[in-house]
């Protein structure tokens, strides 16, 4: 069979060859200018200033940057080769809000397109907004443009408006609340130059200067504190491939310092991975030297496929692969394998491609490899063992060609289980560790405690789940919502509990979320407790049904569907769940509130063009407080299992009713453990963070939705990492 | 499982819980990212450790190593210098196929091989997937020319890339040697390989950027 477009694009890397072999230079001609030094707002910059610089594609990195007048923690990710993107939380001196303290934490957003590369005399240029969504105290827009002076001096000189030109924006006037583009106020105002100079010294050390035209109006206290000057100095010295420090002056009066590190998914420590060579393929012996078992003879004798079973079970399980369940004749076989260890699920495929050669008579020319997500099947690649043998040691691209891709038979037929597989067992004992984020008085909140989680599975499909949690310490306290109209100020607990009109909101809103900070206990926690389902009623639809103690704060039913074809890149689902709000300390009680909620979900994987690599999700239904609407998440992926993506939600609650932010958004990070560690693991550090926590747009949280159970074995995530097959 | 074992875990549990976990999922499962965390530093704590109490035995030599393998495995063996990573070890073959021979190491780290040229390494962290030399024809047949080389590697980004170089092939510094010296990408290396009859009973080749050179001797073919 003839690869498929799809199957060739998708095994195409387009990764510059200098990742390979090692070095940077050389290759900077076709690709946008790459950064020399992090600014303080946490992109590639001057001091202060930006450039028309962008970071290796794909990069993710954090700048945390301290001075009197601010401290700014930002995350940035080159989410394409040409637009950089920033997440910022900063401390801002100077400006007193409700909660009284003579700074505000304050979050931003950062966008830069970099539209033009540097070419012969023209100069590398960018167009960039800064705190385009926020509360507007970096509010600010720039062209910029960059130009390489001799090879180790680089000039940058921009036009600003807002912030970069001196003149700070009003903050949200009392009732905005804030979160949304302020298109209106973009390039607005008078602009100003800017400009930077970088003198690259050695390999590790650079200083750079530049001319800034902020005048911190507002950490300076309205300028009582004296003007700062308009001339910034910096030294940066890099250590490590991925690691910067920084000092710098603003205006010679006022003194910072900052950190940066970086991480590039292309650069993995171990490209590899750290797994065991796979057992290699066994070729067959010649016809005359097994007669018998190219006959065929043997598969009329009952205890063959029990001790072939058995064998090729034991050897999967060394490889982290459980053998559920195996159809042998004499010229075909089929398994069913749970891939426990590898990301990529073209390498698990592979390895049972290699130990099917080598425990199997060699009548048998056939094999069909089904991979199964917890019992269900989802999709089968069937290969021809002559194929296997001839094509060990060639470019994974050749068995690709030869391998067929098909959605997994939907019935069991004359699959025989692997014995003592059901029921199932399973338990662990560990640590937690649980984080809280951008809660003004304490930015940085933290728990830990002692979990354990149990599953039974009584038959394929059919699993009991729960985790049980004790707090050990931590500096994340009960706390009741905060009190419509005196903003910084929370009910207790106690208050909060005692009336259960509090929790509906003033404007009718009930609080799904806003008082998550009440499940907090001292005393055993269960997490989830939960009876799952998992069935496959047609070859292509595939099914969910979860019941108990969904998540912390809701239990109920949840009901899902999902259409995904193998070899389509879209997928269609939809989801029910009928909840009820858990008590915030009785772990099997329950409050009054009871809620429908539901979404009909559309996804696609993009395989072509400027989006490859790009998968979109789209939601349309009702949230957990009634409201109704739609998410869209966009999110970047990686072969070699990184995702980092964004989403927001809006619904028909207006924005006074939502509350701070006007709606719901954040970014999504998951980063393989394997990729770091070089272990193999289907293990992922993974965080979600979102504005704040508001009752609009907010979802039950059920562990096993169903399409990132499935799509690891279908076309697009299977082909992406197929490279792997022979590893 | 039997109370006994039951028992058992449990008693370990209740010792590995603080730092980390346990359970009776085997490895592949049942670890958060802060357990897979501790575990690593333990290991390499623990690694530190036995180095540091390593009674100072003298390291075998090269001369050893192949003595004792020649007595134990009775097989196919070759000697491996890992010039990178510092250290030689014998490898036993462990499956022919179609010309292809795979010999691997106790740890089961694999160096693949067809008559003595690498096509792949397994296991390493920096792999070399395949190696399509189009020189082969001309080293085995001792002859002048020059041809294309392509290198596949796994890349980080989770995919195989091939890397292609520009080959030369011409006779080396010693008789029977030959020298193929390739270029691409801003790098270049050289591979020797003494021919004797077709088949290359000792070599050092290149692997790639991470890997550097190996030397290869045939222990017994």
């Amino acid at each position: 069979m003839r690869r498929s477009r799809l199957t060739s694009r998708l095994m195409a890397t387009t990764l510059p060859t200098a990742f390979l072999v090692g070095s940077v230079t050389g290759t900077a001609i076709a690709e946008p200018m790459i950064a020399r030094n992090m600014s303080t707002y946490g992109l590639p910059g001057g001091i202060e200033t930006p450039t028309a610089e962008a970071l290796p594609d794909g990069t993710l990195g954090a700048t945390l940057s301290w001075s009197d007048y601010s401290q700014r923690n930002n995350i940035v990710f080159q989410a394409m080769p040409r637009l950089t993107t920033v997440l910022r939380y900063s401390r801002v001196e100077g400006i007193n809000d409700h909660n009284d303290l003579g700074h505000i934490w304050d979050r931003s957003f950062d966008l830069r397109f970099q539209a033009l590369d540097e070419s012969g005399w023209r100069p590398a240029v960018a167009i960039g907004l800064q705190d385009f969504m926020g509360t507007g105290v970096y509010s600010g827009e720039y062209i910029v443009a960059t130009k390489n002076i001799t090879p180790t001096i680089r000039a940058s000189a921009g036009l600003g408006w807002g912030r970069l030109a001196g003149k700070t924006r009003p903050l949200l006037e009392d009732g905005d609340q804030g979160g949304k583009p302020q298109i209106d106020d973009w390039f607005t105002g008078s602009a100003k130059p800017f400009a930077s100079i970088s003198w690259q010294v050695n390999d590790k050390l650079s200083l750079a200067a530049e001319y800034s035209n902020d005048d911190y109006m507002r950490e300076t206290r309205n300028g009582k504190d004296g003007d700062p000057g308009h001339l910034n100095l910096a030294a940066y010295y890099r250590f490590g491939e991925n690691y910067e420090v920084g000092l710098y002056s603003l205006g010679g009066e006022t003194f910072g310092a900052q950190f940066s590190f970086s991480l590039n998914p292309r650069r993995s420590p171990y490209p590899s991975g750290l797994e065991k060579a796979p057992a290699p393929v066994r070729p067959r012996p010649a016809v005359s030297a097994d007669p018998e078992g190219w006959s065929g003879q043997w598969a009329q004798d009952p205890t063959a496929q029990p001790a072939i079973q058995t064998a090729l079970g034991d050897a999967l399980a060394k490889e982290g692969q459980v053998l559920e369940s195996m159809a042998l004749s004499a010229n075909r076989a089929e398994v069913r394998i749970q891939n426990k260890r590898y990301i990529q699920q073209a390498e698990a495929i592979g390895r049972t491609a290699r130990l099917m050669t080598r425990a199997l008579p060699p009548s048998v020319e056939t094999l069909v490899i089904t991979s199964s997500a917890d019992g269900v099947p989802t999709s089968s690649v069937t290969l021809n063992r002559a194929d296997v043998e001839r094509l060990e040691n060639t470019q994974a691209g050749k068995i690709a060609d030869a391998a067929v891709l098909t959605d997994a038979r939907p019935y069991p037929g004359d699959l025989v289980m692997s014995d003592d597989l059901y029921p199932r067992f399973r338990w662990s004992i560990g640590p937690y560790f649980d984080l809280g984020l951008f809660d003004p008085g304490e930015p940085l909140r933290y728990e830990v405690g002692a979990e354990a989680r149990a599953s039974y599975e009584f038959m394929p499909g059919l699993i009991l789940t729960g985790a049980l949690r004790q707090r050990a310490f931590g500096s994340i306290d009960q706390k009741g919502p905060g009190i419509p109209g005196q903003r910084g100020e929370h009910y207790t607990p106690e208050e909060y509990e005692a009336d259960p009109s509090l929790e509906t909101s003033p404007e009718g809103v009930p609080r799904v979320r806003s008082d998550s900070r009440m499940y907090r206990s001292d005393s055993p926690t269960i997490p989830e407790l939960t009876l799952a389902w998992y069935a496959r009623p047609s070859d292509t639809i595939y099914t969910r049904v979860t019941a108990g103690l969904l998540e912390r704060a809701y239990g109920g039913v949840s009901a899902e569907a999902l259409w995904k074809p193998v070899n389509s890149p879209l997928a269609l689902g939809i989801e029910i769940n009928r909840v009820r709000k858990r008590d915030f300390e009785d772990v099997f009680g329950f409050r009054d509130y009871e809620v429908t909620t539901g979404h009909i979900s559309a996804y696609y994987e993009f395989t072509e063009g400027f989006a490859q690599g790009f998968t979109a999700q789209l939601d349309v239904g009702q949230y957990l407080a009634g409201d109704k609407g739609a998410t869209i998440s966009l999110t970047r992926e990686f072969a070699n299992g990184w995702r980092i993506g964004a989403f927001a939600t809006k619904t028909d609650l207006s924005e006074d009713e939502f509350g701070e932010g006007s709606f719901d958004k954040g970014i999504t990070m998951s980063i393989p453990i394997s990729w770091a560690t070089g272990q193999p693991s289907r293990q992922r550090a993974s965080s979600t963070l979102r504005s704040l926590s508001r009752d609009g747009g907010a979802r039950v949280d059920v562990n096993g939705r169903l399409y990132e159970k499935v799509r690891d074995s279908h076309s697009v995530k299977l082909y992406e990492g197929w490279g792997r097959f022979w590893r | 499982m039997s109370k006994t074992a039951i028992r058992n875990t449990a008693l370990a549990c209740a010792a590995a819980v603080i730092v980390s976990a346990c359970g009776n999922q085997g490895d592949d499962q049942n670890a958060s990212p802060f357990a897979i965390a501790a575990k690593t530093t333990a290991q390499a704590v623990a690694a530190r450790r036995a180095a540091n109490n390593e009674p100072a035995a003298p390291p075998k030599t090269p001369e050893q190593m192949a003595a004792e393998a020649l007595r134990v495995n009775p097989g196919p063996l070759i000697m491996v210098g890992f010039e990178s990573l510092g250290r030689t070890q014998v490898m036993a073959l462990t499956q022919e196929n179609g010309g292809m021979r795979t010999y691997m190491t106790p740890a089961e780290e694999a160096l693949i091989m067809r008559g003595g040229m690498v096509t792949g390494t397994r296991g390493l962290g920096n792999d070399l997937s395949v190696a399509e030399p189009g020189t082969e024809a001309l080293i085995r047949a001792s002859r002048t020319g020059s041809a294309r080389r392509v290198m596949h590697y796994y890349s980080g980004d989770g995919l195989e890339r091939p890397i292609d170089f520009n080959c030369t092939v011409a006779a080396g510094p010693n008789p029977s040697v030959m020298a193929e010296s390739c270029e691409g990408h801003g790098i270049s290396f050289q591979n020797s390989f003494m021919v004797q009859g077709g088949q290359i009973p000792v070599s050092r080749q290149w692997l790639g950027p991470a890997l550097g050179y190996v030397t290869i001797q045939t222990l017994r073919p």
